[in-house]
C-alpha cells in the first residue's frame, strides 16, 4: 500500500485517485461507472456480510454479558438454567491456558524458522518456505485428527496437553511468516556492520537483530494467537469438556470458548443460544485485543522507520 | 583474519562454536516444519489403514455409510463431492466480491480509508469459524433463504435451481454453505490479490491512459491480465481453505448420503469434514479408523492445492523473496 512518489508532480498524473472520478460523461464515462458501481457493490456486500457478523455478535452477545456471566464457571448449570447464573469464567481460563501452552513451543520454533529463513545461506530455504506455507494451509480438522491418531497410539486419555499440542501446527506457521517479514524489515547493513565489529552471527541476532524487530515478533506472536484462539474443531476431537476450572493440562478436561459455544449451540434452547453468543462476544473481544494491538505495534514500526 | 571475517559475513565456511549452534538450532527447527508434516502423514496413514484396506477404492466414491458391529460400509463418496461443490460456490462468490474489493482499495479509495478496509478485511480473516457458524445459522441462512425463494421462484426451470418434490423451505442448503465459505475465503483471496494490485507499475497504467483507454480498459485489458496468475493463485488458496472447513458448515448444511448433483438449493448436502464433526462422538473402533481416512483425503487433496497455489502465488509475487 505504501506509495512510493518518484514524480515531483504526483498530484497532476492523470489516473491519480479520485481526480478522474468526475468525468462520468458519454459512453467513455458509461464504461468507467459502471466499473466503479459494480466493484462499489461487490466490496459493499463483503462489508455489510462483515459487519452484519460483529454486530450480531455484539447485540445478542450484549444480552448474556454481566460480571458474573465472565467470572462464574458452569457448574450445575444446565441449558435452560436461566442466564443470572453460571459463566465463561472457566471457558476464558481454558483458552488462554491453552493457547499459552501452544505459544510455549509455537514461538520459540517459529522465530527460529524465520531465523533460518533470514540469515542462513542454506539451499534449502526455498523448500523450506514452501513447506511452512503449505503447513499453513492445514484445515484445523486434519491437526485434530493428527493429535487424536496420537493419543489412540499412545493409548492415553484426552486432556489439555493434547488440545494445546494440536494448536502447535496451526500456530506455527502463522508465527513464522510474521517473525519472517519482521526480521526482513531490519536493515541489512546493521547486521553487516555487527559482523564487521567481529560479532559472531548469534551475537548479531541477540543484541542487534532481534531488538531492532522486537514490536514484529510481538506481532508475529499476537497474530498467532488470534489465528488458534478460536480454533474449534481441534479442541472438539481432543480435549473433554469441563463445567469446572481445570488447569492440570494432563488430567480431565478443560472448557475453552469454542468449545463451550459449540456445545451451548448445539443444545438449542434459547437461553443456551444467549450463552453462546455471550461466549462469542468474549471470544471476538479477545481476538479483537489481539488483533488491533497487532496492527497498532506494526504501523508505529512503519511510522519510525520512515522517520 | 579479514579473510575470516569475509567468511562470517557471508555466514559460510569456518564458525565459531556459538555459531554453530545458532546455525544449527535454526536449521532444526525448520526441519521439523518437514518432519511435521511427514509426522501428520504417517500417524493419520496408520489409523486410516484398517479402514481404507477394508472398504478398497469404493470408500472415496461409495455413497452408504452404515457401521454396525458385525459390519461396516463407509464411504465418502457424496461428503467428498459435496466438499468440491461448496469450496466451488464459495471461490465463485468469493473471487468478483475479492477482486472488486481490492481494486476499490488500492485503486480508486484515498489513503486512510483504503487502510480501513484493509483492516476489516484482515479482521474477517481473523474471525473465528465457530462464530461464523452461529452467525450463519442464526442470522444468515433466513437471509439467504429468501434469496433462495427469489432463484427457485423465478429461475426454478434452471436444473441450477430446481428442488425436488415436497422441499418446502430451501435452508440448509449447498447454497448457503458456498455463502459461508465464501465469507471465510474473501478476506484470503483480498489480501493476495491487493498485494499484487499494489505494486503494479504505475507506468503502464498511465501509458494506457494516455492512450486514450477507459478505467475499463485498463482494468481489463492492462490489470488483469497482468494480476491473473496472482489471483488464480489467490483462488487455490481460498479453495484450500473452503475443503477443510469444518464447524462453520457443519451448522448450516444438512448432511446426508444421498449425493445432490447440481441442486444447490435443495437441503442436502455434503462436506467431509463436517462429516467427520458429525459422526465422531458416537463413533466406534472400526468408524475411528474411517474417520482418520476421511481425514486423510482432506489433508492430502489441502495439501497439493496449497502447494501449488504457493508456487503460483510466489511466482507472481517475486519482489517477497
Amino acid at each position: 500500500m505504501e506509495k512510493v512518489v518518484a514524480d515531483p508532480r504526483p498530484a497532476k498524473q492523470p489516473w491519480n485517485k479520485s481526480s478522474k472520478l468526475a468525468s462520468f460523461k458519454g459512453g467513455r464515462g458509461i464504461a468507467d461507472a459502471t466499473l466503479i458501481a459494480l466493484a462499489v457493490v461487490l466490496a459493499g456486500v463483503v462489508f455489510s456480510l462483515l459487519l452484519s457478523v460483529l454486530w450480531s455478535v455484539i447485540s445478542a452477545g450484549a444480552g448474556a454479558m454481566s460480571p458474573q456471566f465472565l467470572y462464574q464457571n458452569n457448574r450445575y448449570i444446565s441449558t435452560t438454567t436461566s442466564l443470572e447464573y453460571g459463566g465463561v469464567g472457566h471457558a476464558i481460563l481454558g483458552t488462554l491456558w491453552l493457547v499459552l501452552l501452544a505459544t510455549l513451543v509455537a514461538l520459540p520454533l517459529g522465530l527460529a524458522i524465520a531465523v533460518y529463513l533470514t540469515q542462513s545461506q542454506s539451499k534449502l530455504r526455498n523448500l523450506v518456505r514452501s513447506i511452512t506455507q503449505a503447513l499453513a494451509g492445514l484445515p484445523s480438522v486434519v491437526s485434530g485428527l493428527f493429535v487424536l491418531s496420537i493419543i489412540s497410539f499412545l493409548g492415553a486419555q484426552k486432556s489439555g496437553i493434547f488440545g494445546a499440542l494440536a494448536l502447535f501446527p496451526l500456530m506455527l506457521p502463522t508465527v513464522a511468516r510474521v517473525a519472517e517479514e519482521a526480521l526482513r524489515l531490519v536493515p541489512a547493513d546493521l547486521r553487516l556492520a555487527a559482523l564487521g565489529l567481529g560479532a559472531p552471527n548469534y551475537r548479531a541476532f541477540f543484541q542487534v537483530i532481534l531488538p531492532a524487530a522486537k514490536s514484529g515478533i510481538i506481532t508475529a506472536l499476537l497474530l498467532g494467537l488470534a489465528r488458534v484462539v478460536g480454533e474449534t474443531a481441534p479442541l472438539i476431537l481432543t480435549i473433554q469438556a469441563n463445567n469446572g476450572t481445570n488447569l492440570n493440562p494432563f488430567d480431565g478436561g478443560v472448557a475453552t470458548l469454542p468449545t463451550y459455544i459449540y456445545g451451548f449451540i448445539s443444545a438449542g434452547y434459547a437461553s443456551s443460544i444467549t450463552r453462546a453468543w455471550g461466549a462469542s462476544l468474549v471470544l471476538l473481544i479477545l481476538v479483537g485485543i489481539l488483533f488491533i494491538t497487532a496492527r497498532l505495534l506494526t504501523a508505529d514500526k512503519k511510522k519510525k522507520a520512515k522517520k | 583474519m579479514p579473510k575470516e571475517a569475509v567468511r562470517r559475513k557471508l555466514g559460510t565456511g569456518v564458525l565459531n562454536r556459538g555459531d554453530r549452534l545458532f546455525f544449527g538450532i535454526t536449521s532444526a527447527a525448520s526441519y521439523f516444519a518437514f518432519i511435521l508434516v511427514a509426522l501428520i502423514l504417517v500417524f493419520l496413514i496408520a489409523q486410516a489403514f484398517p479402514a481404507l484396506k477394508d472398504q478398497g477404492l469404493a470408500f472415496v466414491y461409495g455413497s452408504t455409510w452404515e457401521v454396525t458391529p458385525e459390519k461396516a460400509v463407509m464411504q465418502i463418496g457424496p461428503m467428498l463431492y459435496g466438499s468440491v461443490l461448496i469450496a466451488l460456490l464459495g471461490v465463485l462468490l468469493a473471487t468478483p466480491m475479492a477482486i472488486a474489493t481490492a481494486y476499490l482499495i488500492v485503486f480508486i479509495l484515498p489513503k486512510s480509508p483504503a487502510k480501513l478496509a484493509t483492516n476489516l478485511i484482515d479482521l474477517l480473516a481473523a474471525l473465528p469459524s465457530v462464530i461464523i457458524g452461529l452467525w450463519g445459522v442464526l442470522v444468515f441462512t433466513p437471509i439467504a433463504q429468501g434469496w433462495a425463494d427469489f432463484l427457485h421462484k423465478n429461475f426454478g426451470w434452471i436444473p441450477l435451481f430446481a428442488t425436488d418434490k415436497g422441499t418446502t423451505s430451501l435452508n440448509s442448503s449447498p447454497f448457503i454453505a458456498g455463502w459461508i465459505v465464501a465469507v471465510m475465503i474473501v478476506p484470503i483471496i483480498t489480501s493476495v490479490t491487493r498485494e499484487i494490485f499494489s505494486q503494479f507499475d504505475r507506468e503502464l497504467i498511465n501509458g494506457a491512459l494516455a492512450l486514450g483507454a477507459t478505467r475499463w480498459t485498463v482494468f481489463r485489458r492492462v490489470i488483469l491480465p497482468t494480476a491473473s496468475g496472482g489471483i488464480t493463485g489467490g483462488v487455490l488458496l481460498g479453495l484450500g481453505r473452503a475443503i477443510g472447513e469444518t464447524v462453520a458448515i457443519y451448522y448450516v448444511l444438512q448432511l446426508s448420503m444421498k449425493i445432490n448433483l447440481f441442486q444447490i438449493l435443495e437441503p442436502r448436502g455434503g462436506a467431509i469434514a463436517s462429516w467427520i464433526l458429525s459422526r465422531f462422538g458416537e463413533a466406534t473402533e472400526d468408524e475411528f479408523h474411517g474417520l482418520m481416512a476421511a481425514g486423510l483425503v482432506i489433508f492430502i487433496t489441502t495439501l497439493v492445492i496449497n502447494l501449488i497455489a504457493n508456487i503460483i502465488v510466489n511466482k507472481a509475487q517475486p519482489w517477497r523473496k
